[in-house]
């Protein structure tokens, strides 16, 4: 990890918190969900927590971000709160989509995310519409779309990057590259780097999606350039993705090797605020157990809320 | 003969088809070198090469139309579209271009192209796991529409898509991928496509369903019986072709029609074979025709259970033909 010392030590910890948020809450998924207690199928983001912790630190809730089928990283980093995530994964009617929409679809108005989507690609366009939205409404936000490296196979990526650059969108297109699209490596399903492609539309920027500090710097810059110049940026993040593509079981593809500790972007980051002493290690120990009692009140609040009424099938 | 389940005899019917016939080829989105979501392409890539067997990037409006592309001169390719739900970034090519292709060309050219995918619930998948959409594609002339029910038919039939001139929309009903099980005759099989199925005769009603939906519909039959009423079961196997005349022949046999579909109600394909009923056998109808379907709201994500229809919504359905 490069050392910076440019990071404020609230945002530092805030970063850590999002990222063992995520995390952790993935942790407890891992036992629970064989049990069938959550009505809907996962995709976790163990690996990638840095992307969506260093990007959405920049973000406030007047910016409006879609996201695809892995949302509880992103999500949880631009504000939804917990107990409305894990309500929703329990399909309970206090979920953040009112049991409708299951881990794919989270929605969270007061946080600045109008959804997400299953279908991959499907919301990219969207964000060019959410973008171009606040520009005419004069909002300061932005747009942002969150996707994949597989997304970017779809014609719908290319379309939405060429309609903000000739109609000056103030829009992110964030790609969190974790080299796969289910088993098909990157090599095998895109045949060119979309980053440099999207450089002829747009400016764009590169970070290191295991180094929270890499995409905190990179997303600072490519956040600035929209907000300024009320256009379009490209961000691209490689990580890795640790587990299956959907579920609870660990990756075992021969070309997703992982290293637990040099691919961990939360190993890593420890390491980085006790030899800076922006934390000490009863600080970091002190940020897990929080979050643990955090997740003891999510899912207490979860199973005790109500299924919704079989009435009521339309909504 | 062997026994196999739905899903071993899609495979088969693919294999035999490879083998026979090498214009054959069979791509899409992990169905290579994983061998599909469902494992339905297995062991294809292995056994004919990655040029006849082969991976796609995650793009259906490109897998679809290079399909186009292929059929128009001289191969036979099955793409898979790997849940139905994913087939609306291609819905262009399928519907403006693939369907259109005879017509528009005068009938000099044509598109042998078999466009195959999982479609239905009852896997607990969600808004877009589990949709039945076939009414779309059905409303679409120069399409045929095609679902098995059962491994014979599912081989059989796939064979004939392939060998047939014209797309084909093959749906295949993911829920009992697994658990219908059954005789598949080896090697050459072939079930004509526009030619439906009696599945139990019966004096009393006839309920026409198709997929997954036959089992459903075979229970609440049982559960007639209790009652002294036997019911007919028709699977029409193909919705475009549709066998008129086997649906007919029944319903004047029964003088009463229930229609079972997981799709939702409003411009399903039930409505279409409702007037059928309606404009061929009004005469020998005793009771109101009924369909009994999904609800006109979006597949949700945890009143899955609810949605589609079981035995008791079926039973009820065939009730209200006698009682109205
Ligand atoms: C239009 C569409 N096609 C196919 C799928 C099936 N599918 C879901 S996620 C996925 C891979 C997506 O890869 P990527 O965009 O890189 O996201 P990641 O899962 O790696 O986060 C596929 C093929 C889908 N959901 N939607
Ligand atoms: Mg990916």
């Amino acid at each position: 990890m490069t050392e910076r010392t440019g990071i404020r030590p609230e945002q530092a910890m805030k970063m850590l918190r999002t990222m063992r948020t995520i995390r952790q809450l993935s942790e407890r998924i891992i036992p629970l969900y064989p049990k069938d207690v959550m009505e809907t199928p996962v995709h976790l983001c163990i690996g990638q927590e840095a992307v969506s912790a260093g990007l959405c630190i920049h973000l406030r809730d007047e910016d409006l971000m879609v996201l695809g089928h892995r949302t509880h990283g992103p999500a949880l980093a631009k504000g939804l709160p917990l107990k409305s995530l894990v309500a929703e994964l329990y399909g309970r009617t206090t979920g953040c989509s009112h049991a409708r929409g299951g881990s794919m679809h989270v929605y969270d108005g007061e946080h600045g995310i109008p959804g997400s989507s299953a279908i991959v690609g499907g919301n990219i366009a969207v964000s060019v519409g959410l973008g171009l939205g606040r520009k005419l409404l004069g909002s300061e936000g932005i747009g942002v779309a969150y996707f994949g490296d597989g997304a970017t196979d779809a014609g719908v990526f290319w379309e939405s990057l060429n309609f903000a650059a000739l109609k000056e969108v103030p829009v992110l297109f964030l790609c969190e590259d974790n080299g796969l699209s289910n088993v098909m490596p990157k090599s095998e399903h895109m045949f060119a780097d979309p980053a440099r492609i999207a450089g002829e539309f747009m400016p764009v920027y590169r970070a290191d999606g295991t180094d929270v500090l890499s995409v905190y710097e990179e997303a600072g810059r490519a956040v600035a350039q929209v907000r300024e110049s009320r256009g379009p940026a490209y961000l691209h993040c490689t990580t890795k993705r640790w587990m299956q593509h959907q579920g609870v079981l660990e990756d075992d593809l021969p070309y997703n090797p992982i290293d637990p500790e040099k691919d961990c972007p939360i190993v890593r980051f420890e390491e980085f605020l006790l030899r800076t002493r922006l934390a000490t290690p009863g600080e970091l120990a002190a940020v897990g157990e929080e979050i643990e009692r955090d997740l003891d009140e999510a899912f207490a609040f979860a199973e005790a809320s109500p299924y919704p009424d079989p009435e009521a099938m339309e909504v | 003969m062997t026994t196999m389940t739905l899903l071993q005899a899609i495979n088969d019917g693919l294999r035999t088809e490879m083998k026979n016939d090498d214009r054959v080829l069979v791509f899409g989105e992990d169905v290579g070198r994983n061998g599909g979501v469902f494992r339905a392409t297995e062991g294809l890539q292995e056994e004919f090469g990655e040029e006849r067997c082969f991976d796609t990037p995650l793009s259906e409006c490109g897998i679809i139309g290079t399909a186009i592309g292929m059929a128009v001169y001289g191969l036979r390719p099955v793409p898979e579209i790997q849940f139905l739900d994913f087939i609306y970034p291609a819905f262009d090519q399928i519907v403006s271009e693939a369907a259109k292709m005879r017509y528009r060309s005068g009938g000099e050219y044509t598109c042998p192209m078999v466009v195959r995918s999982p479609y239905g619930g009852g896997i607990r998948g969600g808004h877009y796991h589990s949709q039945s959409a076939e009414a779309y594609f059905c409303h679409t002339p120069g399409l045929k529409v095609v679902i098995p029910s059962t491994p014979a038919d599912a081989k059989g039939l796939l064979i004939s898509s392939i060998r047939d001139e014209d797309p084909v929309l093959f749906l295949e009903p993911k829920r009992i991928y697994r658990t219908m099980k059954g005789e598949v005759p080896d090697g050459e099989h072939v079930v004509p496509l526009g030619k439906g199925r009696i599945v139990r005769e019966g004096r009393d009603c006839t309920v026409v369903a198709w997929g997954a939906m036959i089992e459903t519909c075979l229970k609440a039959a049982e559960a007639m019986e209790a009652e002294g009423r036997t019911i007919e079961i028709v699977d029409p196997r193909t919705l475009v072709p549709l066998d008129e005349e086997l649906i007919l022949e029944s319903v004047k046999k029964t003088g009463r029609l229930v229609v079972v579909h997981e799709a939702p109600r409003t411009g399903g394909f039930g409505g279409e074979i409702a007037a059928l009923a309606a404009e061929k056998a009004i005469a020998w109808l005793e009771g109101p025709v009924r369909r009994v379907t999904g609800f006109d709201t979006p597949f949700p994500y945890t009143l899955e259970g609810l949605y589609m229809p079981d035995p008791n919504r079926v039973v009820r359905g065939i009730q209200q033909t006698f009682d109205w």
